[in-house]
């Protein structure tokens, strides 16, 4: 691989021969071995700006470079660098599962013994090796997520790109999908993904952008856009002896010149204050009760989740797909469960 | 070199997919049995005929079943090549890094290929009913490249069917392409016995040319005059054909 970043953006636009403006001049970078997030309603530009990096669509206009290569100018050298599992992008029904995997790895250049070897090792990574015998037609929604995701790894390629990898997986096969892609980005790979799911999102990308309309309306980590949203809630209860004298107001004013507080009230029978970074904040606010001698009872954070920055920048609620996994998508994650551990 | 390792990949998992599917081979062996039966059988008398040029109706009929097959073998490519294509196959194949050629030629080799096997099958199944081949081993080992390389040609029409439109509705009945392409032809008399525009009509559709020849080297052994304008318009078919699936591909796939 080049240097430069993973994945870079420029002014990128692409309209559509019928006449539909998909992706309207965006611009974003990924470091590597950067987990990153890509979100956004339905029809906000998503797929056609991962088909766009992946190489599969040409652009309109702008400038992209994927692992250090332009996109337009260098398209092989780019799809040898990077593994891609697009939700559309299909398996092949009437090969074995093994088979898939084998070509895979040929037609990107492996020789046979090691594509072998290879095809070996990640089924039984993915939890496939019993079926891998089996015809991908006949593979469950969850089975064929992990065999495409499988595809996608045979070439060990530094930067990934996954459409929406967990849709349509029950919730312990979510989780099962999630250990190993962090396990990846713990080795370095860089995962480019786009997800429906805000949960996925905040618990794997270390930075998000949300994309409506075919722009970026934000970027950030997700404590960032959280913060965002308008900060965190940080309660503090006291206990009801100490509430009398004098000293309340004395912390209540200590917890107001606070760096990163905005807001600070004292209401039922404790303080509420809104932080930026309740991380930061806690401790503070904690240490300015003690300075003026008041013991704590509880203190409570709450935080804004990524459904509400969401809300705030697209005006609505991203659509939850349905988890219709099946009893083998939970055969597998409990078999991953043994494996792991 | 590496071209032809790619393709190689992808033919074998083309042939692949084709065996896997064994009711397509033998419906197509069928087809061309029935052919023999239905046609051969009522048309019997047709030898006795003034100026019919073969004793056995089944031998005249036998290059028909031959080159008929093969025509219509590309309509079987095109929804074979559709399915390739809404499954999203072949956008893997394009995420991939194999030039773009190998997987071109990986779909064409297995429609030359679907055709060989068929014409094999046929050629079997015409010694069977006790058709003799006048032109010898030499005959059907011609035959068998002819129709191989008609198989590629027409595998071409079927994939820009298939590329242009990307509709299985279109796709499904491509057939009828092909249906004036087979029956346009001599394929149950002699175009001398043939009569009116149905005669201008047969002389004008370069298939006929190629059957005229198979038919040559099955009845009546190497006859050069009735076979070599047949080779030159399957060569200059496949390689028109050829060149027009190449453009409408990379058109598709830019």
């Amino acid at each position: 691989m080049t240097n430069g970043p993973a994945v870079l953006v420029e002014g990128l636009g692409k309209t559509y021969p019928g006449g539909v403006r998909a992706v309207d001049g965006i611009s974003f970078e990924v470091a590597r071995g950067e987990f990153f997030g890509f979100l956004g309603p339905n029809g906000a530009g998503k797929t056609t700006t991962i088909k766009i990096l992946a190489t599969l669509l040409p652009k309109s206009e702008g400038h992209v470079e994927v692992a250090g290569l332009d996109v337009t100018r260098d398209p092989k050298a780019v799809r040898q660098a990077i593994g891609v599992a697009l939700q559309e992008v299909g398996l092949d029904d009437l090969s074995k599962g093994r088979d898939f995997l084998e070509l895979q790895g040929l037609l990107y250049g492996l020789t046979r013994a090691k594509a072998r070897d290879r095809a070996a090792v990640l089924l039984e990574l993915v939890g496939l090796s019993s079926v891998a015998d089996r015809r991908v037609g006949s593979y469950s929604g969850g089975m064929r997520r992990r065999i495409d995701l499988a595809g996608a790894l045979m070439h060990n390629p530094g930067v990934l790109f996954l459409d929406e990898p967990t849709t349509g997986l029950d919730p312990q096969s979510r989780i099962a999908v999630w250990e190993h892609l962090e396990e990846l980005n713990a080795q370095g790979v860089t995962i480019f993904l786009t997800t429906q799911h805000m949960d996925e999102a905040d618990r794997l990308c270390r930075r998000l952008a949300i994309i409506d309309h075919g722009r970026l309306v934000a970027e950030g980590s997700p404590a960032e856009l959280k913060a965002g949203v308008g900060g965190d809630i940080v309660h503090v209860a006291f206990d009801s002896d100490t509430s009398a004298d004098g000293s309340l107001d004395v912390a209540l004013a200590a917890v107001r010149d606070l760096p990163g507080v905005r807001q600070a009230d004292i209401a039922e029978g404790g303080l509420t204050a809104t932080v930026g970074d309740s991380g930061a904040a806690a401790p503070a606010i904690m240490g300015a009760f003690q300075d003026a001698n008041l013991s704590i009872a509880n203190l409570s954070i709450t935080r804004p989740s990524l459904d509400e920055v969401f809300l705030q920048h697209t005006g609505r609620q991203i659509r939850d797909s349905d988890a219709d996994g099946d009893a083998e998508d939970r055969m597998w994650s409990q078999w991953m469960g043994v494996n792991r551990r | 070199m590496l071209v032809l390792r790619e393709s190689y990949f992808i033919y074998v998992r083309n042939l692949k997919t084709w065996l896997a599917q064994p009711w397509m081979i033998v419906a197509a062996v069928l087809s061309s049995a029935f052919m023999f039966l239905f046609f051969g059988e009522p048309l019997r008398g047709i030898t006795a005929l003034p100026g019919f040029p073969a004793d056995d109706y089944q031998a005249f009929l036998a290059a028909m079943v031959i080159v008929m097959a093969v025509v219509f073998s590309g309509s079987d490519m095109a929804m074979v090549l559709l399915t390739d294509m809404m499954s999203g196959y072949v956008d893997k194949l394009l995420l991939s890094p194999v030039n773009r050629f190998s997987i071109l030629l990986g779909t064409l080799l297995i429609g030359g290929t679907r055709a060989m096997a068929q014409v094999l099958a046929i050629i079997l199944v015409a010694t069977a009913i006790g058709v003799r081949f006048e032109g010898g081993v030499l005959g059907i080992l011609g035959v068998i490249v002819a129709t191989t390389l008609l198989g590629v040609a027409m595998g071409c029409v079927g994939l820009i069917v298939a590329m242009r439109t990307r509709s299985v509705q279109v796709t499904v009945n491509s057939w009828l392409l092909f249906m004036p392409l087979a029956f346009l032809t001599s394929a149950f008399m002699p175009r001398d016995l043939l009569t009116g525009w149905f005669q201008v009509a047969v002389g004008l559709n370069p298939i006929e040319y190629i059957m005229v020849a198979v038919r040559a080297v099955i009845i009546e052994g190497w006859v050069w005059d009735s076979i070599l304008p047949g080779i030159w318009i399957l060569l200059a078919t496949t390689a028109v054909l050829v060149g027009a699936a190449t453009y409408e591909y990379r058109r598709a796939t830019n």
